[in-house]
């Protein structure tokens, strides 16, 4: 009697010991236990990884926001370039000619191809078509939602819009205009005219009619 | 004078050679389930400073992966994207949700969202995104079905075992390169039906590292 009493106490404490410690893949909002983790943090960064270090000064005094704001990453100084990023071609990073006019044509250092356009569409699909969506007509799904967008991004396919120069668009992506935000952070410079060039074909596409 | 030992000291022996192995064989079992990475690692989830849900945001709405994490192709780490990615569009949308406030102060003084890390790996190891992705591994099969998530969990264990697991064998995840944002791809039906090695796309084979200097530097 005392035996089975016995038994079913010690199964009552091995279940209950289990269910406490759960089982493969529960949730949890603890972070992981690492027995031997003497050598998981060591002294080095990571990416985006906070350094306390540049934390002890107060923002209101500090002479930059290097300083302050507790970023492992160090941000280059106002006015400092990096090697190999003065990006003075000014046809490619600022889709002007010399004539400081938007260019009506690619620049010289980007070649129209077949690949190109694909590139162009797959990144057009990434980053406009939340909003413009797939055929430029602005009725992207993420301005359907939530209340909808306050100001609607414009169409594509505005007669307005077609008659503008191939580098206006580029020149809307890297700077922005009105509410679109610059998207020059996010897609670096040879995207942005692959962007161009499938905005262009959309708009091609759309009127057979008025295409040359 | 009693005895030292009772008489049924005699049964401790027998106690032992009956019970210990399965003791032995019950710790065995504790430490292989409940150690393992499995258990320490999947499913972590913590709590994030902001409300965000990749379900709305990825899944719902269907925006690719590479609109907020946008240096995972051109760099070793995906990114967590800044407040300004998300600016583009709540400059527009839900303007005043308390929910966003954090993010709306963050884009005006530049003071940092503090998002708590989920995929961390050790510093003694080394993870490149881009390679995985040239390959084309999709993000599902290291972290899973994000575009399901309301808040991101570990998904996998990433541990030593799970990365040599795919390195030795890797044909089963890889999948056409434009593919690899794609959360629906399922391997078991989409995968099948593709064979990496006749890919026209595809100018090499693909040869990951299984000697230990390729992933600790
Ligand atoms: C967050 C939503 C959003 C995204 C993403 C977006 N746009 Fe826009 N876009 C807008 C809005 C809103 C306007 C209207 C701006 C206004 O008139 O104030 C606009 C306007 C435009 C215009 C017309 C500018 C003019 O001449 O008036 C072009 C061209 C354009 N976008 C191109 C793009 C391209 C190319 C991309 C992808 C890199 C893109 N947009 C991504 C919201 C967006
Ligand atoms: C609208 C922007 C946005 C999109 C689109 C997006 N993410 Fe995220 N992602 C975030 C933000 C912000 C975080 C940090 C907060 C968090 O962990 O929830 C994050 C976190 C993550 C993390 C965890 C990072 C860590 O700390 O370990 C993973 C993994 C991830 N995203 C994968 C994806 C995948 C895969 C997709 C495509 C299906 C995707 N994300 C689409 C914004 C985005
Ligand atoms: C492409 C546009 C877009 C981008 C980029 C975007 N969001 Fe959103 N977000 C939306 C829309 C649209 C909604 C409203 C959806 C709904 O209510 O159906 C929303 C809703 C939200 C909500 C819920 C707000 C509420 O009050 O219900 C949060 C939180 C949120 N987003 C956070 C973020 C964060 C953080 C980022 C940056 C990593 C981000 N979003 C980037 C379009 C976007
Ligand atoms: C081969 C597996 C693998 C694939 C494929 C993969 N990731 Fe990751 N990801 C990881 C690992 C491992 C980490 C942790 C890296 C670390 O701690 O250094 C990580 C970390 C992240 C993070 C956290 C921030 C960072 O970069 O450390 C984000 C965000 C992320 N991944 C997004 C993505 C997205 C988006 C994709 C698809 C385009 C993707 N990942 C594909 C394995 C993968
Ligand atoms: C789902 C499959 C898969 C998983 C999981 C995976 N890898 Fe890989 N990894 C690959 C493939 C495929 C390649 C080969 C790429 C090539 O040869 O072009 C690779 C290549 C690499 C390389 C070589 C990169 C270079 O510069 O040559 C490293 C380092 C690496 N992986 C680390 C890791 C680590 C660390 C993990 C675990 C956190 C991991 N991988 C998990 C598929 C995977
Ligand atoms: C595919 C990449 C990869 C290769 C190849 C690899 N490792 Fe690892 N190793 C890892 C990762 C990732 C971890 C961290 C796992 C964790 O703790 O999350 C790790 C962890 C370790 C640890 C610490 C284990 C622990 O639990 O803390 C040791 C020791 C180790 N590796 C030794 C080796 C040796 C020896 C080799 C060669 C035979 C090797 N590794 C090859 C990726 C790799």
């Amino acid at each position: 009697m005392a035996r089975t009493n016995q038994i079913q106490a010690i199964a009552l404490c091995l279940g209950t010991l289990g269910a406490l410690a759960g089982c493969q893949g529960n949730r949890s909002e603890l972070p992981p236990v690492h027995l031997i983790n003497q050598m998981d943090f060591q002294q080095r960064f990571d990416a985006q990884e906070v350094n306390e270090f540049f934390q002890t000064v107060d923002c209101a005094k500090a002479h930059n926001p290097n300083q302050c704001e507790g970023r492992a990453a160090r941000l280059p100084l106002a006015g400092t370039v990096a090697v190999g990023q003065l990006h003075d071609d000014d046809e490619l990073y600022r889709g002007r000619g010399p004539d400081g006019r938007l260019l009506d044509r690619l620049p010289a250092a980007i070649k129209l191809s077949t690949e190109l356009m694909a590139r162009g569409e797959e990144r057009y699909n990434i980053y406009c078509q939340p909003c413009h969506d797939y055929t430029g007509g602005g009725q992207g799904v993420a301005t359907q939602r939530g209340g909808g967008f306050s100001v609607a991004p414009k169409n594509l396919n505005d007669p307005q819009i077609r008659a503008m120069p191939l580098g206006h668009f580029f020149d809307v992506i890297t700077n922005g205009k009105g509410t679109m935000m610059p998207y020059a952070a996010q897609i670096p410079a040879q995207d942005r005219w692959a962007i161009s060039v499938w905005v262009r074909t959309l708009q091609v596409a759309r009127t057979p009619e008025e295409a040359k | 004078m009693p005895a030292i030992f009772p008489r049924w000291t005699n049964n401790i022996p027998l106690a032992v050679a009956v019970l210990g192995p399965f003791a032995l064989a019950g710790l065995v079992g504790f430490v292989w389930y409940y150690f393992s990475p499995k258990y320490t690692d999947v499913g972590y989830r913590p709590i994030q400073p902001v409300p965000f849900s990749h379900k709305l945001h990825a899944g719902d709405m269907g925006m690719d992966c590479r609109y907020c994490h946008n240096t995972v192709e051109r760099a070793a780490v995906a990114a967590v994207p800044p407040a300004a990615t998300c600016m583009n569009c709540h400059s527009l949308v839900k303007t005043d949700s308390p929910r966003l406030k954090l993010v709306r102060d963050s884009f005006e003084t530049g003071e940092t969202i503090p998002w708590v890390r989920v995929h961390q790996l050790p510093d003694f190891a080394f993870f490149d995104h881009r390679p995985h992705l040239a390959a084309g591994v999709g993000c599902s099969s290291c972290h899973g079905r994000i575009d399901q998530m309301t808040i991101v969990e570990m998904d996998q264990p990433l541990s030593m075992g799970w990365c040599l697991e795919c390195h030795r064998n890797p044909e089963p995840n890889l999948r056409p390169v434009d593919q690899i944002t794609n959360m629906a791809w399922d391997p078991a039906t989409d995968g099948k039906a593709y064979d990496a090695a006749k890919d026209p796309k595809r100018k090499r084979d693909v040869n990951p590292p299984e000697h230990c200097s390729g992933c600790h530097r």
